[in-house]
């Protein structure tokens, strides 16, 4: 008799994981809070560091998916898991041999943020927004002109504990920098700065994207943290920083003001934990048994994670997750 | 000598070191006092305010009302060591009164259960009174608080107290003597009662029972035994008592008085500060209240330990520093000391730093724009919440306000948090700072969206002419002369009291009915005298961030489990610290006003 | 102490780390251990109320102090309004107005 394996979530790691196991002839029910497939995915315009349009890699998944035979069920949502099975909204149960969790991220709410003024000013978006604007085909500014002066804000919502987030997200500096090349792209005669305290570039391809934007792009990076946005009198945006490698304090007007937003934990890791064996991090992630070997099992041995339900991750690294917990679930199940 | 017995000798001594250490104490500390408190007294002795302080003296001093209001059963405890003993005292002197020894030595009143055996005085009741069974029962009501007292040391929870305070080894032995001058009395008693076979119904019966076990020569033998020890007892506590927290018994009383006359403690140490300290009883009922106990884990900061390391001289930094000033302890002290003006002092002692130059930057500054008989002061805080600046803005121009900002682009600090981190003189520059502008640009209503800057406004600004408003006063004011018109909404708003406007400034109401007039208003459990505060008050220098955020995610909860839709506070502080806990939004009181204007301007509404 | 100038062409360029006296350093830092947590984003000098109307720079100043420089960092803390704007903001959780307080303090007669 062949195994069923329940996967929630249908992002990138997700539908990795579901159409690996499919191939190891295990049966596989993907369940998707949305409506579609994708998660995060598809949201993106163009994904850093090889501008690989999203949609390329997220056809190939679904196309993946569906060919795979894995049953899809979309718009239903996880309540609780448990070692064999989950609970769907509704109260519905459904009965497996293993669950994996790739039920992913959730992006930082800027408007927490409140002295960066998203959701009070015009003209402040976080980088979620400009990826939509890309893919809508039109980014401009409230009143319909082109910026000419742009500023990029690292880490909102990273790194910061008056937040309650004290991890890296890791991708967003490399979002940042991606962007920031496109708007160059967009408008040439712009000026784009990027305010960061530390850049990170963790991975291949990454660093070379950062030297292009700065050589070939003209993107200016300056060390320090904006502490507030304010309107000026003519509507632009005066921003605050300390230049901190001059040592002085910095104010500059702007006309577009990029919040660059981290990674959450999800709202659903909370109501997993409930479960034996799933346990949260510090940081409201999720767990893995160990970094090392075991960082796609949990506590519980039917139970297996892919994807930034544990870290924030890439896209690549979510993909590759949701194949090692594949092969990780096909060796419990042989076992057994 | 009449009516002598050498067992007296050490009450009679340390009762006279007693009167005489007090007596000194509080003539130095009234000889020090300034010259206008001392004419405060003068002028008030012979008004109402005597009476009145007679009347407290008898509530609080003896009847101790307050702690009755904290837990009953901790109440009868202090009421029935403090007022009993009272009555012992003066029972017993009515009836050495009434054998006509009225003005008898001290220890003839005191003893007088052995002098009017040993002296063959009447036992029969005098004046229709049956001494015997009343002095009985008075001794019964004090033992029964003894007995609580003890009960209290291993089980503080019986009395509502979560945590007791920790006592020093003087507090300790004076402690113990206390819990055995009435045992040792009732021994004494009885022992004498069972020898002349007279005694109440407590001596007389112990007494006969103890003659039973011990026989007739112990009995004998033992009770001038027992005299003695009642009489060391009492001395030992007589000594220890004006250097320890029972010192409060009696200087609770000139405290009532001075108060009742108008003195006050301030932001400068004085004399009169050491009434306060010496009242404090350490009965530790400030304990539970405080949050940085509850939620931070800080076991050695609160207003107890806080009077006590200042009393002895040994204050330190990171106790006087460490205190968010929320005033919930003060809420609840049974002697109503004024603690968070001698917290202030002491830290202007350890930390005013004067200096004339300090602050010559601020010459000339004059970051404000716009103009009208209206100043509206955001405070530096708010600059960090734009949603109220914004909020605010709308508000005023709906309400077709000219107003005057003073502060939008950055302007110069209200002085307050530097008074309260002890640098009061260097605080003043910036007062005279912003009453200048006040002045210089003619308003007549000044409005401030931040509590902490209105508190030094009302307070330490000098502002004739210049009616201070808290923004949520303003608010109530426009609602109720229609200069704004809101649409009340389905919406269900808890209420947050920051520490600074409601315990601190007496605001409770305005804020409540400007939340009423566009939603529902739930109250959290803990509110209005009992709100909790925030945790992130700029009074406290010492707490870590971790701590922070525990007591803001404490609140959160709190609020949270109203089961309202969103927080709403008066404060960019408070409003900052709750987001910290809070899954719901928290909003500052201008923003749902803003929300729920009839009228909105169209350009002014924000983007998705 | 000397004025300050904000420069002194007689003070040698280079902070001689060999010769600095870093022992009222690890005071403060033993006393206030978060402030080891800084990683000198710039956001409380930004934030800065007093910042805004002066030359002071927060920052600047304690990381100097870190680094043992001590000259002119009392006057220059002097210079704080203690408002707490940049409490808020720093996203290490430091409890900057303690450490204002604190440097003062360690340094008061220096």
């Amino acid at each position: 008799m062949s195994k069923k394996v329940i996967i929630v979530g249908g992002g990138a790691a997700g539908m990795k994981c579901a159409s690996t196991l499919r191939t190891q002839g295990v049966e596989v029910l993907l369940v998707e809070r949305d409506r579609t497939l994708g998660g995060k995915l598809n949201g993106w315009h163009k994904l850093f560091p090889t501008l690989t349009p999203a949609g390329e890699v997220l056809d190939a998944l679904k196309r993946e998916v569906a060919a795979s035979g894995a049953e899809v069920m979309t718009g239903t949502e996880v309540e609780r898991i448990a070692a064999n099975g989950v609970t769907v909204n509704g109260g519905r149960e459904l009965k497996a041999d293993a669950v994996v969790v790739c039920s992913g991220f959730d992006l930082f709410d800027a408007r927490i943020k409140e002295e960066y003024g998203y959701g009070i000013y015009d003209n402040v978006y976080t980088t979620v927004d400009i990826e939509r604007m890309l893919n809508e085909g039109r980014v401009a500014l409230a009143d319909g002109s082109a910026p000419r002066r742009i500023a990029f804000l690292h880490c909102v919502g990273s790194r910061d504990e008056k937040v309650g987030q004290r991890h890296c997200s890791r991708v967003c500096c490399i979002t940042g920098v991606k962007q920031a090349m496109e708007m160059k792209e967009l408008f040439p005669q712009a000026e784009v700065y990027n305010f960061y305290m530390d850049i990170r570039m963790f991975g291949p391809g990454y660093e070379e994207m950062y030297r292009e934007a700065q050589q070939k792009y003209n993107v200016n990076f300056i060390r320090g943290r904006i502490s507030e946005a304010s309107p000026t009198f003519d509507g632009r945006l005066q921003i605050k920083a300390e230049d901190t490698l001059v040592g002085r304090p910095l104010k500059m007007s702007v006309d577009m003001l990029v919040l660059i937003v981290g990674m959450r934990p999800g709202c659903s890791n909370g109501r997993f934990a409930c479960t034996e064996g799933v346990n949260l991090a510090p940081n409201g992630f999720v767990s893995p048994l160990n970094p090392f070997a075991g960082n796609v099992r949990s506590g519980a041995a039917s139970i297996f994670y892919a994807g930034t339900v544990t870290a924030p991750k890439n896209i690549g690294e979510s993909m590759n997750e949701g194949v090692a917990a594949a092969m990780s679930v096909v060796e419990y199940l042989n076992a057994r | 000598m009449r009516y002598f017995d050498s067992f007296v000798v050490p009450f009679a001594v340390g009762a006279l070191i007693l009167f005489a250490v007090v007596l000194w104490k509080y003539a130095n500390w009234f000889i020090a006092m300034p010259r206008a408190d001392k004419k405060r007294v003068a002028r008030g002795i012979f008004s109402r305010r005597t009476a009145e302080a007679v009347g407290e003296v008898i509530s609080e001093s003896l009847l101790h009302r307050r702690i009755f209001r904290v837990n009953p059963l901790l109440g009868y405890m202090h009421a029935s060591l403090a007022f009993g003993w009272f009555l012992l005292i003066a029972v017993g002197w009515i009836e050495a009164a009434a054998y006509g020894l009225t003005f008898s030595p001290l220890w003839v009143h005191v003893f007088f259960r052995w002098f009017g055996a040993h002296y063959g005085l009447e036992h029969a009741a005098v004046w229709g009174i049956d001494f015997a069974f009343v002095m009985d029962l008075l001794l019964l009501f004090v033992l029964s608080g003894v007995a609580l007292a003890w009960a209290k040391r291993m089980r503080s929870k019986m009395m509502g107290m979560r945590k007791t305070t920790r006592h020093t080894p003087g507090d300790r032995i004076a402690l113990s003597a206390l819990w055995f001058i009435f045992p040792a009395r009732l021994v004494a008693e009885s022992l004498t009662a069972a020898i002349y076979d007279n005694g109440g119904f407590l001596t007389g019966s112990l007494g006969n029972g103890l003659l039973r076990l011990l026989g007739p020569e112990v009995t004998v033998s033992a009770e001038p035994v027992a005299w003695w020890l009642y009489s060391s007892v009492l001395c030992i506590f007589f000594v220890a008592m004006p250097f320890s927290r029972y010192m409060h018994i009696f200087t609770e009383i000139p405290l009532i008085f001075l108060r009742r006359y108008g003195i006050t403690s301030s932001e400068k140490e004085s004399s009169f500060d050491h009434f306060q300290v010496e009242a404090c009883s350490r009965c530790g009922i400030c304990i539970d209240p405080c949050q940085l106990q509850s939620q931070a884990g800080y076991d050695r900061v609160q207003s107890v330990y806080f009077l006590r390391d200042r009393r002895y001289g040994m204050l330190t930094e990171s106790v006087a520093e460490n205190c968010l000033m929320c005033g919930r302890c003060q809420n609840l002290c049974p002697v109503g000391i004024d603690l968070n003006t001698l917290r202030l002092n002491s830290r202007d002692t350890l930390r005013n730093t004067p200096n004339e130059r300090r602050y010559e930057y601020l010459r000339g500054i004059d970051p404000s724009h716009g103009a009208g008989k209206v100043g509206y002061f955001a405070g530096c805080m708010t600059l960090l919440t734009p949603r109220t600046l914004q909020a605010m803005e709308r508000i005023f121009s709906a309400a077709g306000e000219a107003v005057w900002w003073a502060d939008r682009e950055g302007g110069v600090c209200c002085g307050r948090p530097l008074k309260l981190a002890g640098e009061t003189d260097s605080a003043r520059r910036m007062m005279e700072h912003n009453t200048a502008l006040f002045r210089k640009h003619g308003i007549t209503t000044l409005v401030t969206s931040c509590p902490i800057c209105l508190k030094v406004f009302k307070e330490d600004y000098d502002l004739p002419g210049i009616e201070i408003l808290h923004h949520s006063e303003y608010l109530r004011r426009l609602l109720d002369e229609g200069r704004i018109g809101v649409e009340h909404g389905a919406e269900s708003f808890t209420y947050h009291d920051p520490c600074e406007l409601g315990r601190k400034g007496g605001i409770y109401e305005p804020p409540r009915e400007v939340i009423r007039s566009v939603g529902e208003l739930v109250e959290p459990a803990q509110t209005r005298e009992n709100a909790l505060c925030c945790g992130s008050s700029v009074a406290n220098l010492a707490i870590d961030d971790r701590n922070q955020e525990k007591i803001a995610v404490a609140v959160a909860g709190h609020l949270e489990a109203t089961g309202a839709d969103a927080i709403v506070t008066a404060c960019p502080l408070c409003k900052k610290a709750v987001s910290r806990g809070s899954t719901r939004p928290v909003y500052d009181l201008s923003e749902i006003v803003a929300g729920h204007l009839k009228e909105s301007a169209p350009a002014d509404t924000p983007q998705a | 102490m000397a004025i300050n100038w904000g420069f002194n062409i007689a003070r040698p360029r280079a902070v001689d780390m060999d010769a600095n006296d870093l022992s009222i350093t690890r005071r403060i830092m033993a006393q206030m251990p978060e402030f080891q947590a800084c990683i000198a984003c710039g956001s409380c000098t930004a934030t800065c109320t007093a910042g805004n109307l002066t030359s002071f720079n927060f920052r600047r100043v304690h990381t100097l102090v870190r680094r043992g420089e001590y000259e002119g960092a009392y006057e220059e803390m002097g210079k704080c309004m203690l408002c707490g704007k940049c409490r808020l903001s720093c996203p290490r959780g430091i409890n900057t107005r303690g450490l204002v307080m604190l440097i003062k303090r360690e340094l008061e007669d220096k």
